[in-house]
């Protein structure tokens, strides 16, 4: 169904429903500058000016992306208080595009965690069932594009962290190519994978928000330049001739048998319609929950070591510096934080690092290599997204060993550094969609092609 | 003088301990084979800039209100300046 409406009551009407909703996505709304925003577009329309685009839509932000003047939170308590000096480049582009941030969204703490029940703000519930968790870390972007609350949000992805609540809640969420986005004002988790990424209703939405925040920036050194993707050159997958998919991952006793049974059967349909596809062999699910952990808890262990209550964040004043430090840090980051933050302090000292740490990042070597191999037999890999569909509130958090295995299908194409989508068909939690590096737009025109096939 | 550092002093977190689920993890890697020499460092995902494609060295001057917030974000401070803690080298 049509129907008019203005740019400021299209942006009131989200507000207002993020305000009421009970589903604990909003950190904080950002109704000022929305509303402010949403009257210069009005004003364009009203004196006949051709808008953009994206301009006058409004989304929603993870709670890790700096927003200068706004509170950004990484939903810990150390960070409560803390307002972004500066914006982030990806978000920057958007506000250039003209597009309206509403919110920013509910998390993981820093990113850790794959349930969006770590967090100070509340655990994020799931929008198709309030009982269970929202998926994480960027559950509170998933929810809010879910229920509509936001046309779009921009979530963050380190080791499934779109991917996964885009899977849980039935919508798109994209990890772009490591370094396709610029990184420049995300709060960095692992940097070696982090990678922004935005989540949505459909393959367009994703696509134009995806070419919009792409390209080269000064300020991430690992960005490249990339060539826009046309929306004619994703409609036809003529092309993709190959398919494979991961046979220890479907064979796996952790996987759910319904999860199995329906990815088999959209396997079958993409055979029916000709594509041959090849079974492929691939490292065991638990050698890659430990290689990517092992490198993120290392990464994440040197990138929050500056979070320490001195230049900014909450302080607790103690006898000296160094007292104040561990007073701050013992405080006022969560457990599952501290975890990470030992973890991956336990990896870096002398003793550990030959053994754990660099065999680690010997086999994050062999993982690429495999990866690139499988690209010289198929055009994409297809996955499920999770081995089993989202568990209760409370669950995860009393389990982290469970937790961690459940990001198995996920993190072996972070560490590859691959684009991959989650498209809302084939399971319960949805297909993840992976083509070869720098290939994201291969990977949005499988998703088409999959739209009208399974 | 060697000094051992405990998991809780190098992370400056107080009473910290290694956990059992992240020991777990630590147990698959010393257990894993990769497939290819194990001495091959950081090969396949390296993403190093070229010296010719290096950001200029200039100093870029923040904005004021850029200035402001840092200021606003000093957990203590004092004529502008930010106040912490008396420094002891122990």
């Amino acid at each position: 169904m049509d129907r008019k409406i203005s740019c400021t009551g299209l942006v009131q009407e989200k507000l207002n429903l993020l305000k009421e909703n009970t589903n604990n996505t909003v950190n904080s709304l950002l109704t000022e500058l929305a509303l402010e925003r949403a009257a210069k577009v009005d004003t364009k329309i009203a004196n006949g000016e051709t808008i953009g685009l994206l301009e006058g839509i409004p989304f929603g932000i993870k709670d890790v992306y700096m927003l200068q003047g706004t509170y950004t939170t990484a939903s810990s308590d150390l960070l409560k208080n803390y307002k972004s000096a500066y914006t982030a480049t990806a978000i920057q582009k958007l506000l250039d595009a003209g597009a309206i941030p509403i919110v920013k969204e509910n998390c993981d703490s820093f990113g850790h965690g794959s349930s969006s029940e770590n967090t100070i703000f509340g655990a994020v519930k799931n929008a198709i069932n309030p009982e269970l968790v929202g998926g994480g870390s960027s559950g509170g972007s998933a929810v809010n594009v879910a229920k509509d609350y936001t046309v779009f949000s921009i979530g963050g992805d380190t080791g499934g962290s779109v991917r996964q609540p885009a899977g849980y809640n039935n919508i798109y969420g994209l990890k772009p190519t490591y370094g396709r986005i610029s990184r420049y004002g995300l709060m960095a988790y692992a940097s070696s994978t982090d990678c922004v990424g935005p989540l949505a209703k459909s393959v367009e939405d994703i696509r134009i928000v995806l070419n919009t925040m792409s390209g080269k920036d000064t300020k991430d050194q690992t960005t490249y330049t990339s060539k826009t993707i046309e929306e004619k050159s994703i409609l036809n997958a003529a092309d993709i001739k190959t398919v494979g998919y991961f046979k220890n991952f479907i064979e796996s006793e952790a996987i759910d048998a319904q999860i199995k049974d329906d990815f088999l059967a959209s396997i079958e349909k993409i055979k029916a319609k000709g594509i041959e596809v090849k079974e492929l062999d691939f490292f065991k699910s638990d050698i890659l929950v430990s290689t990517y952990y092992t490198l993120a808890m290392a990464e994440t262990a040197s990138n929050l070591s500056r979070l320490d209550g001195t230049n900014y964040g909450d302080r607790i004043d103690n006898k000296d510096l160094k007292e104040s430090y561990a007073i701050t840090r013992s405080e006022k980051f969560s457990e599952e934080t501290k975890r990470r933050i030992v973890g991956g302090n336990q990896v870096l000292s002398q003793g550990f690092s030959d053994e754990i740490y660099l065999k680690s990042l010997a086999l994050r070597d062999s993982i690429s290599e495999n990866f690139e191999k499988d690209f010289e037999q198929v055009d994409i890999i297809l996955s499920p997204v999770t081995p089993s569909t989202p568990p209760k509130i409370g669950a995860s958090l009393k389990d982290p060993l469970a937790m961690y295995l459940s990001d198995a299908y996920t993190v072996g194409f972070s560490l590859g550094q691959l684009p991959t989508l989650t498209i809302p068909q084939g399971t319960k939690t949805g297909l993840q969609v992976t083509a070869a590096k720098n290939n994201d737009e291969l990977v949005l025109k499988f998703a088409n092609f999959l739209k009208d096939t399974i | 003088m060697s000094k051992i550092m405990t998991v809780d002093v190098l992370s400056s977190i107080k009473g910290a301990q290694p956990s059992e689920a992240v020991s777990k993890l630590f147990d698959v890697i010393k257990n894993a084979q990769a497939t290819n020499n194990t001495s091959s460092f950081n090969n396949n995902h390296n993403n190093g800039v070229s010296l010719n494609n290096l950001r200029d060295d200039v100093v870029i001057e923040s904005s004021a209100l850029e200035k402001q917030i840092i200021k606003d974000n000093f957990p203590k401070e004092k004529d502008g300046y930010l106040v912490v803690s008396k420094v002891i080298d122990a």
